[in-house]
């Protein structure tokens, strides 16, 4: 055998092995979402979009007390979250800057962004579950916020510094004060990005089930009283999959796939819009 | 010593013993510029890169305060003040003293957004006002005819030429007194390039206009006065001509005529 036709025998094992590496890893994420959507579907009835929580065995439970309750946390969060990240991220790219404060942002927020989160559920409880005395909506939706942030912070940082300076230099030329620079044109030129990252931070915390374990609580029952436990999708799939109950776990079952579906659209959406962005 | 011309005609700016240093460089970038900026005519300023050039244009709308640290000595007048001095209101500052870049830099809105962009910020909001306003900076900038039929649409659709008139038209609709070019046409072809010195040449009936270029066969083919700057001193500012054919200083003679550059 020549060296030639060693290297393109070695080329050709090399290629293989990482083919089929490929195949195995996606293999696992096409298995994951068959065995969802078998079970998930099978499990989803109208009646869960009716029917509230009820104890194992009667006919009609339901999932719309986590569902709604679900859509309250994120949306919560998201009110909370997204304005304090875009704001947070505006700070490092147009003002902080190189400057120490400004590094130190971004490492203190990229090291939030791998924090365990069953840690912030924890640090929640302790500085607002305590001091009320009962669990809530608004610990559940701050516990979400605090693990948005970094993610949104980081983004539109990064988004915003992809703004080419002249632009901004171009609206100072015709007298613009900064605030409207920043507003009338970094904004608008990153629209997109910042959008991708708020979906994306989204997507992110809309699985979650840690934070809200102590937290927001659970609860079987429809409640929009953000004072009060309120039951999630995330830990509502938890508690009913651990439990014995046939009927229990095939709301698990749907609860997973509506979640699923969800984070999936969510995630999808922020990439289709990141795509036109960078088209035009 | 750097030969200066004697402007007979009115001046629209002034610099005396102009000093720029960057921030935390150990030398001045410009050493004791003093030229005069006729009025209702073009200057251009010509020389190698790194001489200070842009730097001495970026200095007339205190473009370099948006960057802390920088050092301003001496004095540029305009309108019977030293626009160094640290009270001076930059906004207004720009408003009367223009700029246009070297990339076209629309901003992300649409044609009319843009053009309007410089009269919202002055507190214009009358529909007619603004209509008329945009159509007449357009046409001045020579580029009505080619997007009359779209104002609406996104600037960045357009062309690189067509931007940079669009970027001439937005800073003209605020009735400047001064636009500066830095180096305008550089990312230009050379048709655009014809449209454009020929737009600035048409705008010195209103403005008065410094120019940084590259180029200098452009220098020659627009400018009323020119300046020759190397290492951070203004060598020669003479007329065009004058300063093109017969040069008062030998360094201008090598570099015009290509010993350097």
């Amino acid at each position: 055998m020549t060296a030639v036709q060693k290297r393109i025998v070695i080329n050709k094992i090399a290629l293989a092995f990482s083919t089929l590496s490929a195949v195995i890893a996606l293999s696992f994420l096409f298995w994951i979402l068959g065995v969802l959507v078998m079970k998930g579907l099978d499990a989803l009835s109208w009646s869960i979009f009716i029917y509230e929580g009820s104890p194992p065995g009667y006919a009609d439970s339901g999932l719309k007390h986590a569902l709604v309750g679900q859509l309250i946390l994120v949306g919560l969060a998201t009110v909370i979250g997204v304005p304090l990240g875009i704001m947070a991220g505006t700070y490092l790219s147009e003002y902080g800057k190189n400057s120490k404060l400004a590094h130190t942002i971004r490492d203190i927020s990229d090291i939030m962004m791998s924090a365990p989160s069953i840690v912030i559920g924890a640090f929640v409880y302790a500085v607002i579950v305590m001091p009320m005395g009962h669990f809530s909506a608004w610990a559940g939706a701050i516990a979400l916020a605090i693990m948005m942030i970094p993610i949104i912070l980081r983004t539109t940082d990064d988004m915003l510094q992809l703004v080419p300076g002249t632009l901004r230099e171009a609206a100072f030329a015709l007298g613009a004060p900064k605030y409207k620079v920043i507003i009338d044109v970094v904004y608008r030129g990153a629209k997109a990005g910042i959008l991708t990252g708020v979906l994306l931070g989204i997507a992110r915390v809309a699985g979650e089930t840690a934070p809200l374990l102590f937290t927001s609580f659970n609860d079987n029952f429809f409640t929009t009283d953000l004072n009060q436990a309120m039951p999630s999708l995330t830990v509502t799939m938890f508690n009913y999959a651990i439990s014995p109950y046939d009927d229990w776990q095939q709301l698990g079952w749907a609860a997973a796939f509506i979640l699923s579906m969800f984070i999936l659209g969510l995630n999808i959406i922020g990439r289709l819009i990141l795509l036109a962005g960078k088209r035009k | 010593m750097a030969s200066i011309i004697d402007i007979k005609e009115e001046c629209a700016l002034q610099v005396r013993n102009f000093d720029f240093t960057y921030k935390g460089a150990p030398a001045p970038s410009l050493k004791k510029v003093t030229m005069p900026i006729a009025k209702n005519a073009i200057t251009a300023l010509i020389g190698p890169s790194g001489c200070g050039k842009t730097t001495l244009l970026r200095a007339f709308n205190r473009m370099h305060d948006l960057y802390p640290g920088n050092k301003y000595e001496g004095e540029i007048e305009f309108e019977g003040r030293n626009i160094l001095d640290p009270k001076e209101d930059l906004i207004h500052l720009r408003t009367k003293i223009g700029m246009i870049f070297q990339k076209p830099t629309a901003f992300p809105m649409s044609i009319y957004d843009n053009v309007a962009y410089g009269m919202r910020l002055q507190g214009i909001k009358n529909k007619t006002e603004l209509d008329g306003r945009v159509e007449k900076a357009l046409q001045d900038a020579a580029i009505w005819k080619e997007v009359s039929d779209r104002l609406k649409h996104d600037a960045n659709g357009l062309s690189g030429g067509q931007q940079q008139r669009l970027c001439i038209a937005r800073a003209i609709a605020v009735e400047p007194e001064v636009l500066l070019f830095d180096e305008p046409t550089s990312a230009l072809d050379p048709i655009s390039t014809q449209g454009i010195e020929k737009l600035v040449i048409e705008l010195k009936e209103r403005v008065s206009i410094i120019i940084v270029t590259h180029n200098m066969q452009q220098a020659a083919r627009v400018s009323d006065y020119t300046g020759f700057m190397y290492l951070g001193d203004l060598v020669e500012l003479g007329n065009t001509e004058e300063l093109f054919v017969t040069p008062k200083e030998k360094l201008t003679q090598e570099y015009i005529t290509g010993k350097f550059g």
